[in-house]
């Protein structure tokens, strides 16, 4: 059983594109590369790819030019090609969050059935039947039934599920009956998005890669594409890694002093990888200990697979009003946050040396390790530099 | 040494003699094997066998200590490198084994001995109360008791988790009695074998009720009435419906032993508490006047553990383990481990089962034999109904010679 085509227009991802495209699913991609150039829709196509990764490249959710027609499947098998080629995991997260949130908004407008047919295009063991109660929801004297017309077979559930890390998408704490998972539509589609998402991830072996890569580049046209992306991307680069500078004292860049702990967050959100929760309430509280602007917050999640700006704002300004403290090394360490070993950093795994106390002491808190920093950083300033300076006045 | 040898002999002699009762597991030749040899402290890994005949003809030439085999499938199982094996997936292995948890009779039969400063004593033990060091030496002993509450075990993960909420078919099941202190369950289905380490992990929560969110299940900061949530389908239900059989079912004294016990750890105010106001406690949730939400959690999460099974963890989200084969020989005891359908797991009763094809005692003879006892002390056995012991150091006793198997392989007694 095949999906109608109009299911594969608008998501060409589905596994039946091989049988409706099987002309071009099957060419070799320098011939499919070829004969995009030689279509009508060459101009169309390359408009709607810079679009995407314009949009991709300022973290936003959505593009204005999007269309769910042919045309859609060939930018989707070309920003596939183009993903091996640019071979850039930090583009190829942002492409392929982006992506997949567009298709989660098509899709969460369509029926059950088709959703229901998607799924079983993904050869996913999903059971669709009239509404079904599985339990109550009770919120405050509130009650709520619990309904759904969908059943996901578990291991399934188990494999979408493996790169979310919330606490409510575990099966323990899911309805589970006679192998299947009780699931609302909306967690099903997002867990089709997480399914699309990976389906950008290159999977090539170098060797592949680079005769695939140099034969392509032998395209004219595509060279220009490929070129025109990277000269992009490098432009954007440097937006991305200032983003992170911490500027709330006028100009003072202090990222260079953060934990080892902070680091390995803000350098997994960079590349676009999803945080689980206890990761993202960490460095908020973090950073707003730090005073950091809020906006500048809100703008490194953007890059969250399931960034949404209005609900990460709130909570983000909710938090700033609490005034939460981030949490301490050893809360940290037994989170597994503690990243003192794997960066191999002196100050956590060996501590300091106390003057006042004449003795070894440890970090105990992250917010200390930059204080640390700073005044190690002021020290020494205050030796060379203001001899210098000195000198200069005196003249 | 001369023990080894000999237990070595009799190995032998039963893999030659008992080739029809070495059962073939599934996609044997996608296995990887491990032997513990009688001579030597080490695991022989990394070896294959094209068919159950050759690894037949190993057993008897060999009569190894211990025999293993994975539950993981390669394309090339005897390959040196792990990362050249081509992982193809993996069974999941259930493990219910008693030195794993608390029994109420362990401090009958279990010794602990710390290295450190000497002290000694009977129960479970993990640390030295005296000097605080884990160099313990334990002496752990087998009782129908202990195995019948790993049986217990097993049956509920089967009729309560299994069957009920994963829908496994009775078919793909596989359940063996270890030939020690436990059982192994195994499910052999494609789908589960292409399960991550990590996908693993959910289901063990699943069964030990691990990370269950209070919040998420509608358990907490509820005022409503308690019987709403009968209804839910997973882990809310069984709270609930566990909550109404120990309050209404268990008798007061049995009730007071459970919530003193680890599990729970409430004091005995709150348990007199909760046993002056039973019928609060049947219909509502977390709204009891005189019961605060850090008591209200206690109580729960001691009902949780209370339904979840006790497995050994690592050994199901470990995708490269080695366990026993079923139908070889136990070394620390001289037992088959022993394989099972659900019905014969029903009564089956290792220390003395009456149905020959399944018995684990396989050395079971009248004849006697003489050994010495080395072990300072040791506890009585209990087997085919007669008990042994407890001995002490330097007795030389007559026993019949599945007893003297038992206890060489123990390795508290030698040959007289
Ligand atoms: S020691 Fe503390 S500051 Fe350093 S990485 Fe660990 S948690 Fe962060
Ligand atoms: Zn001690
Ligand atoms: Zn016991």
């Amino acid at each position: 059983m095949t999906v109608p085509i109009e299911l594969i227009y608008r998501y060409p991802w589905l596994p039946s594109l091989k049988e409706f495209f099987s002309d071009i699913a099957s060419k070799p991609p320098s011939e499919f590369i070829s004969t995009i150039f030689s279509e009508t829709f060459s101009e169309e196509i390359q408009e709607r790819l810079f679009e995407i990764f314009k949009a991709a490249f300022d973290n936003l959710e959505n593009v204005s030019y999007y269309k769910l027609d042919k045309v859609n499947v060939y930018l989707y098998l070309l920003l596939k090609i183009l993903m091996v080629v640019l071979d850039n995991k930090i583009i190829t997260n942002k492409i392929a969050n982006l992506y997949s949130k567009i298709n989660y908004n098509d899709l969460i407008k369509e029926n059950d059935y088709n959703i229901y047919s998607i799924c079983e295009d993904l050869k996913l063991d999903i059971l669709y039947s009239d509404p079904m109660e599985y339990g109550v929801n009770i919120l405050k004297d509130q009650r709520e039934l619990l309904k759904t017309s969908f059943r996901i077979y578990y291991t399934d559930y188990l494999k979408l599920i493996s790169n979310l890390h919330d606490e409510y998408r575990k099966l323990v704490n899911n309805a589970l009956s006679n192998g299947y998972v009780f699931i609302q539509k909306r967690s099903l589609i997002r867990l089709i998005q997480e399914y699309i998402r990976n389906k950008f991830e290159v999977k090539e072996d170098k060797a592949s890669l680079e005769s695939l890569k140099k034969e392509l580049l032998n395209l004219q046209e595509f060279k220009e594409l490929y070129e025109n992306i990277l000269s992009q991307w490098e432009l954007k680069k440097e937006v991305f890694e200032y983003s992170f500078d911490i500027s709330f004292k006028e100009g003072a860049d202090i990222s260079n002093t953060f934990p080892p702990c902070i680091n390995e967050i803000l350098s997994k959100s960079q590349e676009g990888q999803n945080l689980i929760h206890i990761e993202r309430l960490f460095l908020v509280f973090f950073l707003h200990a730090l005073n950091y602007p809020v906006d500048k917050i809100i703008d490194i999640f953007s890059t969250m697979p399931d960034f949404a700006r209005d609900k990460t704002a709130y909570q983000v300004n909710f938090a700033k009003k609490k005034g939460y403290t981030p949490h301490k090394c050893t809360t940290l360490k037994s989170l597994n946050l503690c990243m003192a070993a794997k960066y191999k950093d002196k100050i956590c795994l060996e501590g300091y040396y106390s003057k006042k106390q004449d003795a070894q002491k440890k970090i105990k808190h992250p917010l200390f390790y930059v204080q640390l920093k700073q005044f190690r950083a002021s020290r020494k300033e205050n030796h060379p530099n203001n001899n210098l300076k000195n000198n200069n006045e005196r003249k | 040494m001369s023990e080894n040898k000999l237990l070595k002999k009799l190995f032998q002699a039963y893999y030659r003699e008992n080739k029809s009762k070495i059962p073939i597991v599934d996609l044997l030749e996608h296995r990887e094997f491990g032997f513990i040899p009688w001579d030597k402290q080490i695991m022989i890994r990394h070896m294959a066998f094209k068919n159950v005949e050759l690894l037949k003809k190993y057993l008897a030439d060999n009569g190894s200590r211990h025999v293993y085999s994975s539950g993981t499938l390669y394309l090339q199982p005897d390959n040196l490198n792990m990362n050249n094996k081509q992982y193809q997936g993996c069974d999941l292995v259930i493990d219910i084994d008693v030195d794993h948890f608390e029994t109420p009779c362990k401090t009958n039969h279990d010794y602990w001995y710390c290295v450190e400063c000497g002290k000694s004593g009977k129960g479970m033990m993990n640390k030295c109360p005296k000097c605080g060091k884990r160099k313990l030496r334990n002496l752990n002993w087998i009782c129908d008791i202990c195995l019948d509450i790993a049986k217990r075990d097993i049956i509920s993960l089967i009729y309560d988790f299994l069957f009920p909420d994963f829908g496994i078919d009775e078919k793909d099941l596989k359940i063996a009695f270890s030939g020690h202190r436990g059982y192994h369950l195994k499910v052999e289905n494609k789908k589960m074998r292409g399960l991550s380490s990590g996908d693993r992990r959910e289901i063990v929560d699943y069964i030990t009720g691990s990370n269950i969110s209070l919040e998420i299940l509608g358990l907490k900061n509820l005022s409503l009435n308690l019987s709403l949530l009968r209804d839910n389908i997973g882990w809310s239900k069984k709270i609930i419906l566990k909550i109404e059989e120990v309050l209404k079912n268990y008798s007061n004294d049995i009730i007071i032993k459970l919530f003193k016990g680890k599990q729970f750890g409430l004091s005995n105010d709150t348990i007199e508490f909760i046993l002056n106001n039973k019928q609060n406690f049947l219909e509502i949730l977390w709204n009891i006047e005189g019961f605060g939400p850090k008591k209200w959690e206690t109580f729960l999460y001691g009902i949780i553990k209370e339904i979840g099974i006790r497995i050994d963890d690592p050994v199901s989200i470990d995708i490269h383990r080695l366990i026993r084969y079923p139908g070889s020989l136990h070394g620390k005891t001289g037992f088959k481990v022993q394989e099972l359908s659900i019905k014969e797991l029903d009564t089956f009763n290792p220390l003395d089962e009456s149905n020959k094809n399944l018995d684990p005692i396989v050395f079971q003879s009248d004849i006697m034999q003489k050994i010495e006892i080395l072990e300072p002390k040791v506890p009585a056995t209990k087997i085919k109904g007669q008990t042994y012991g407890p001995f002490s150091q330097g007795e030389i006793i007559e026993v019949p010679h599945h007893i003297a198997v038992f206890l060489l392989c123990r390795g508290v007694a030698k040959t007289a």
